[in-house]
């Protein structure tokens, strides 16, 4: 049943559909009922784009060219962390997939367990678990590693479950009419269906947690994200332009390459 | 079908090759390789647990005491994610019809607005919300900024490949009767892709609201600030408040989400 639908737009009267009068009034209500929340006075924001201006006009300096080699450094430690967590992650969430699908579960009490283990884990983003994992192991990478994985492994795990329950029953049967026992079901009828879905999802995860590595050095978690914040306390913005043009190349490039490797393997 | 002299029986096809241990093999090289280089211990993690476990546990006893400060923070990490959103709406549906391939009037201009999208989505919002923190001073206007811009970068790219995807027919329909780039997009374009674009919206909200929370972080407002102040004093009772009520909120919000985005689909 479709509740709320464009279908009918353009409408026969020209006025805009009612689905989306509708929609717009509501965002615009929540809209004027959260901005005093925000508490945004009005001379700050007349002011505010000849500041960032301004502001702006410091990226325009001589880049600190000598400071390029510690920068690889720490881009290839940033770079690794996401690699390292990305594939703790998969391992880890292979079985907590097949125990959260409800078709592959041994009961569904279990996967109703696991489910909501997942998505609690889920629920906050890398940054916050780094904070938590810094303050219990201490300063260094392996916090970092430890929080994109637990992310990962919420959003890897729910994943996998649900490309397992989709899995067509008739795949399934045909499994069994083989004789195969529940373990070979899930070897040979429910895996190998939800693997090339797995396999492509990897690369875009993998994608996120580059980007997430990038600002985990912020709460000292490793990467080049404490360089990132000591250069912008500093000003030094000779080191900052550096690093930024080097976070976006790094995530350019890795986008385009996994897109071109998610293509060969579908 | 071959068949072998003696038994008469069909010759069964060669054995694929099993490349699962070369698979193994170079993740466990990977993970061991790159731990080693970032000077992680895993024996030493390993015997850690017990600390961990310990340390958990200080979580044990939230502390609410200060309520209506959370809720109001809470409510201010909220109300900068619906606004972020709605930024990034803004730039968003101005810039996907120029970054569509089917639509964009000239090249240059498609291009353009591909990388603009793609520079947006490359960096993270924590790096645009200390750019604006320190552009524009504390609060939550630079976190409003920050999360507008890189959520427009997200929402950009999906409303242009969403625009991609319409069928050709509909665009030629309304070249065919002589309207302009912005008719096109108007009344061809977008009626097509609303629906899947508020499903795409809302699920933007629903993230938003996790990045909002950590904002705070580096100055940009709701409740990350207090967050970190409380971990950085070790006061794991408040931590552990403002953490249980920000699961809360998430997880309602992911809830709720999730029922919005099957009404439109």
């Amino acid at each position: 049943m479709k509740i709320v639908s464009f279908r009918r737009w353009p409408t026969s009267n020209g006025l805009p559909p009612r689905a989306m009068v509708l929609i717009g009034t509501a965002v615009i209500f929540v809209l004027t009922l959260s901005y005093p929340l925000l508490d945004i006075n009005f001379s700050t924001l007349i002011h505010a784009p000849a500041r960032l201006v301004w502001f702006l006009g410091n990226f325009f300096t001589s880049p600190d060219w000598e400071w390029l080699g510690h920068l690889a450094v720490k881009l290839a430690e940033t770079v690794e962390m996401a690699l390292l967590g990305t594939l703790v992650a998969a391992v880890i969430s292979l079985p907590l997939g097949f125990l959260g699908a409800r078709n592959a579960s041994p009961h569904p009490f279990i996967s109703h367990m696991v489910r909501a283990c997942l998505s609690s884990v889920r629920a906050f983003p890398e940054m916050m678990w780094a904070l938590v994992f810094v303050a219990a192991v201490g300063l260094g990478a392996l916090p970092g590693v430890a929080a994109i994985a637990l992310v990962t492994v919420g959003f890897l795990g729910k994943f996998l479950a649900e490309s397992l329950e989709a899995v067509p029953n008739s795949v399934l049967e045909g499994v069994i009419a083989h004789g195969a026992r529940p373990m070979q079901v899930r070897a040979f009828a429910l895996l190998p269906h939800a693997w090339p879905d797995f396999v492509s999802v990897l690369f875009v995860v993998f994608e996120h947690n580059v980007r997430a590595a990038t600002v985990l050095g912020l709460v000292g978690a490793g990467g080049i994200g404490y360089d990132m914040t000591m250069a912008m306390r500093l000003f030094q913005f000779d080191r900052l332009v550096l690093i930024i043009l080097a976070i976006w190349l790094v995530v350019t490039i890795l986008d385009r390459l996994s897109d071109a490797l998610r293509r060969r393997i579908i | 079908m071959a068949r072998t002299q003696a038994t008469g029986r069909p010759v069964p096809p060669p054995r694929p090759f099993v490349l699962w241990p070369l698979y193994i093999f170079l993740g466990t090289a990977t993970v061991l390789g790159i731990s080693h280089h970032l000077n992680i211990d895993i024996q030493a993690l390993l015997w850690g647990l017990g600390d961990i476990s310990e340390y958990i546990g200080r979580f044990g006893t939230p502390e609410l005491s200060n309520f209506p400060r959370v809720a109001s923070l809470m409510a201010e990490t909220l109300a900068m994610a619906v606004w972020g959103t709605a930024l990034a709406v803004i730039i968003a549906v101005i810039l996907a019809p120029l970054a569509a391939r089917n639509l964009s009037p000239n090249p240059i201009l498609y291009r353009t607005a591909r990388e603009a999208l793609n520079a947006l989505r490359a960096l993270p919002d924590l790096l645009f919300a200390s750019i604006f923190v320190a552009a524009l001073g504390l609060g939550p206007l630079p976190g409003v900024l920050a999360i507008g811009l890189h959520s427009a970068g997200f929402l950009g790219k999906v409303l242009a490949e969403i625009l991609e995807r319409v069928d050709v027919g509909t665009y030629e329909a309304m070249r065919s009767v002589g309207a302009n780039f912005a008719q096109i997009v108007m009344w061809a374009g977008w009626p097509s892709a609303l629906q899947e674009a508020v499903g795409y919206t809302i699920f933007l909200i629903d993230r938003n609201v996790r990045v909002a929370a950590i904002l705070g972080l580096v100055g940009a407002g709701g409740i990350g600030m207090e967050l970190t102040v409380a971990f950085r004093l070790f006061q794991y009772d408040r931590a552990a408040g403002l953490i249980l009520v920000l699961l809360i909120v998430i997880l309602s919000i992911d809830y709720i989400s999730d029922w919005a985005r099957r009404l439109v689909r």
